[in-house]
């Protein structure tokens, strides 16, 4: 192009391919997986414990069994749905993590859904509930957008700081504020447990799953229609892709931002009530913490698609649920987990970059 | 509130806020290069993590603290050499990097931490003392504020001057302005963009670690999980409030910093307000300084998007 590729010609160098190629993406994202198991074996072997007992600990915890399957599944349930909200908001390329935070509205707004009607039966309860923590998060989700398009906050940075906002309004509220479970101590930062009749009830005869499972998986099928088959997905997608574009075509692309946001409060606040009514019972702090930031992993991993999001929460969440297996017999510590996410999203990440690139020996052009 | 006036509460609140304010403004005035570079770095939180992290583990396997805040500095050099390779050599977006960077920090951080706690009471170790300048510290009200505070305090402040010198009076500097206003005017001269963006990169990480570094070896004789509790994403909001300059950004984190002083300050006095809510006002105050701003911030032109040839 220039002198300097004119000196630097000769040599093993890459360019940019013209097409992609199926072969050669299989082989970047192939060495991605290799390269992390084996950092992966390397951190093990760093906590002094034999590898294969550790990693035979974590499947066998995770995948070995029925009891170990349905726990993998509930454990699965609320990074389904973190995930699902990454994707909506990633594939219109609205890099925020609002996730964390809108997973607590979520919680935080069922739960006074409930105090305020009081004592129902369940199947009228559960509408109610759901569709409160809906509204928590789209309302958290409209903010972000609002401060984006209105007064130019970089999202990242906005999320960032309302996720802070909304842990300190729980902490407060369940730590001394009004929703503090009566008698216990402040320390224990937990509301009162939830009535049974407000519980999700349990599936397969399982004490862990229940049917935010199965809505999990209604939500990943509507997002994948939602993807697409409609005029929205389309525009989500086209907004990742070229926004000037899109603003062109008529599209609003202010209020597109809006609905995307909304809908992905909407999903990552479904996490926090299915986990605060199908598996705590009650509201605490440290329960909820850290499914918006596995969501975005989960998401990254699973290529922001939805069904790619649902593989991917089953393979983690059965690891973290295998983790706890992994920590007894094995003596390593369950953050294994997290750290190989971590390393699985920067080499995916690397082998997206390298898959629009060829190895080419010889002169440039 | 009277006691809010006393001037020993008064002296103890605004030495406080310098002793806090030393790790973001490591972190915000190294960052403020890195981004003048065109680099927009969302890592800063990870990396100010690794950097608490190594001093941590550094302070108590050799009981060195000096040897422990050289290694915070390495942790945070490492960190910047990923980040440099993954933003300027694979031009992978930057938010979504930075990002990558901050969640792989936080699992990592913590297992080796377990790793290294396993079976055994926490270690502890000795952090800095204060350093009382001569004469100085003898001053009314301002000695026992300004000049009795760790040594690395004045060195945290020192830097915005001599960054400000870097950045504007040297052709270093100008270099890294011309990266994150128009790098093809590099390129076209035969410089190297990429090079360059490395070296802004990893003397902008380098600071974060060592703003980490002291976090721990500054404030606490033990590590806990996710330790630096959003300072690094203060730094970056410090940058955007104090629109890329560095006197600027020193007032934004003098805010952050006075803010978290008083929320420690209430929480001893309990003056019956919830301490959340002190806790709250950083978080707060950068959301209402950033939409105050509506953009309107004099960001480098070129910052966060990759330069291809």
């Amino acid at each position: 192009m220039s002198t300097t590729s004119l000196e630097r010609s000769r040599r093993l160098r890459f360019e940019r391919r013209l097409s992609s190629s199926i072969g050669w993406t299989l082989t970047t994202y192939g060495v991605a997986v290799a390269l992390s198991l084996l950092l992966t074996l390397g951190l093990i072997v760093m906590s002094g414990a034999d590898p294969i007992k550790a990693v035979s600990a974590l499947l066998k915890g995770g995948f070995g069994s029925v009891k170990a399957i349905t726990d993998t599944m509930a454990r699965a349930t609320p990074l389904i749905l973190t995930g699902l909200a990454t994707v909506v908001a990633y594939r219109a390329q609205i890099w925020n993590i609002g996730q964390e935070g809108q997973v607590y509205a979520g919680a935080m707004a069922a739960f006074g859904a409930m105090l305020w009607i009081g004592a129902a039966p369940f199947w009228v309860l559960l509408p109610v509930l759901v569709m409160a923590a809906i509204m928590g998060g789209m309302l958290l989700g409209a903010l972000t957008a609002v401060l984006k398009s209105r007064f130019s906050v970089n999202e990242i940075i906005a999320t960032v700081m309302m996720n802070y906002l909304v842990v300190l309004l729980l902490s407060w509220l369940i730590g001394g504020g009004p929703w503090t479970e009566v008698g216990a101590t402040v320390v224990y930062q937990q509301s009162a447990a939830f009535p049974e009749d407000s519980w999700l009830p349990y599936l397969l005869g399982s004490k862990k799953l229940h049917l935010g499972f199965v809505l999990a998986l209604m939500a990943a099928f509507a997002c994948h229609i939602l993807l697409k088959r409609t005029a929205l997905g389309y525009e989500i997608r086209a907004m990742g892709a070229n926004p000037v574009a899109l603003s062109y075509r008529g599209t609003n692309v202010k209020t597109t931002l809006l609905i995307v946001m909304m809908i992905s409060g909407a999903l990552a606040a479904m996490a926090g009530f299915s986990e605060a009514f199908g598996n705590t019972h009650r509201l605490r702090s440290d329960t909820l913490m850290g499914f918006g930031y596995t969501g975005i992993l989960i998401a990254m991993i699973g290529g922001l698609t939805p069904w790619g999001t649902v593989v991917a929460a089953l393979i983690f969440g059965g690891l973290e649920s295998g983790a706890l297996y992994m920590k007894l017999t094995a003596k390593v510590p369950g953050a294994l987990v997290p750290t190989m996410e971590g390393i699985l999203m920067l080499t995916f990440l690397c082998a997206g970059v390298l898959a629009r690139y060829r190895l080419v020996w010889g002169t440039s052009k | 509130m009277n006691q809010l006036l006393d001037s020993a509460i008064l002296i103890s609140i605004f030495a406080g806020m310098l002793r806090v304010m030393t790790p973001i403004l490591f972190a915000a005035i190294g960052e403020l290069i890195t981004q003048r570079a065109g680099i927009w770095n969302m890592g800063v939180e990870g990396t100010m993590l690794m950097g608490a992290f190594t001093a941590y583990f550094v302070a108590t396997s050799t009981g060195s603290i000096w040897l422990a805040t050289l290694a915070a500095i390495a942790a945070g050099g490492v960190m910047g050499l990923l980040i440099a390779l993954l933003t300027a050599s694979l031009k992978v977006d930057h938010f979504i990097s930075g990002l990558a960077i901050n969640l792989l920090i936080a699992g990592l951080t913590l297992y080796w931490f377990r790793i290294y706690i396993e079976g055994r009471p926490q270690p502890t170790f000795q952090g800095f003392t204060n350093l009382a300048l001569p004469w100085l510290s003898e001053l009314p009200l301002l000695g026992p504020i300004l000049f009795n505070q760790r040594f690395l305090t004045y060195l945290a402040l020192l830097s915005v001057p001599g960054v400000w010198f870097l950045l504007y009076r040297t052709r270093w500097g100008l270099e890294i302005r011309a990266l994150g206003e128009n790098p093809r005017v590099l390129d076209l001269r035969g410089h190297s963009v990429t090079a360059r963006q490395y070296g802004a990169i990893l003397f902008g990480s380098m600071m974060t670690g060592l703003g980490g570094g002291f976090l721990m070896l500054g404030f606490s004789d033990r590590f806990l999980a996710d330790i630096t509790a959003g300072r690094g994403w203060l730094a970056i909001v410090a940058i955007i409030a104090g629109r890329w300059r560095p006197y600027r950004t020193l007032g934004a984190v003098t805010v952050f910093a006075l803010l978290e002083s008083l929320a420690t300050h209430v929480q001893v006095l309990g003056l019956g307000v919830p301490h959340q809510l002190f806790l709250a006002l950083p978080y707060l105050v950068s959301l209402f300084i950033l939409m105050g701003l509506r953009g309107n911030t004099h960001q480098p032109a070129r910052l966060g998007l990759p330069y291809f040839r």
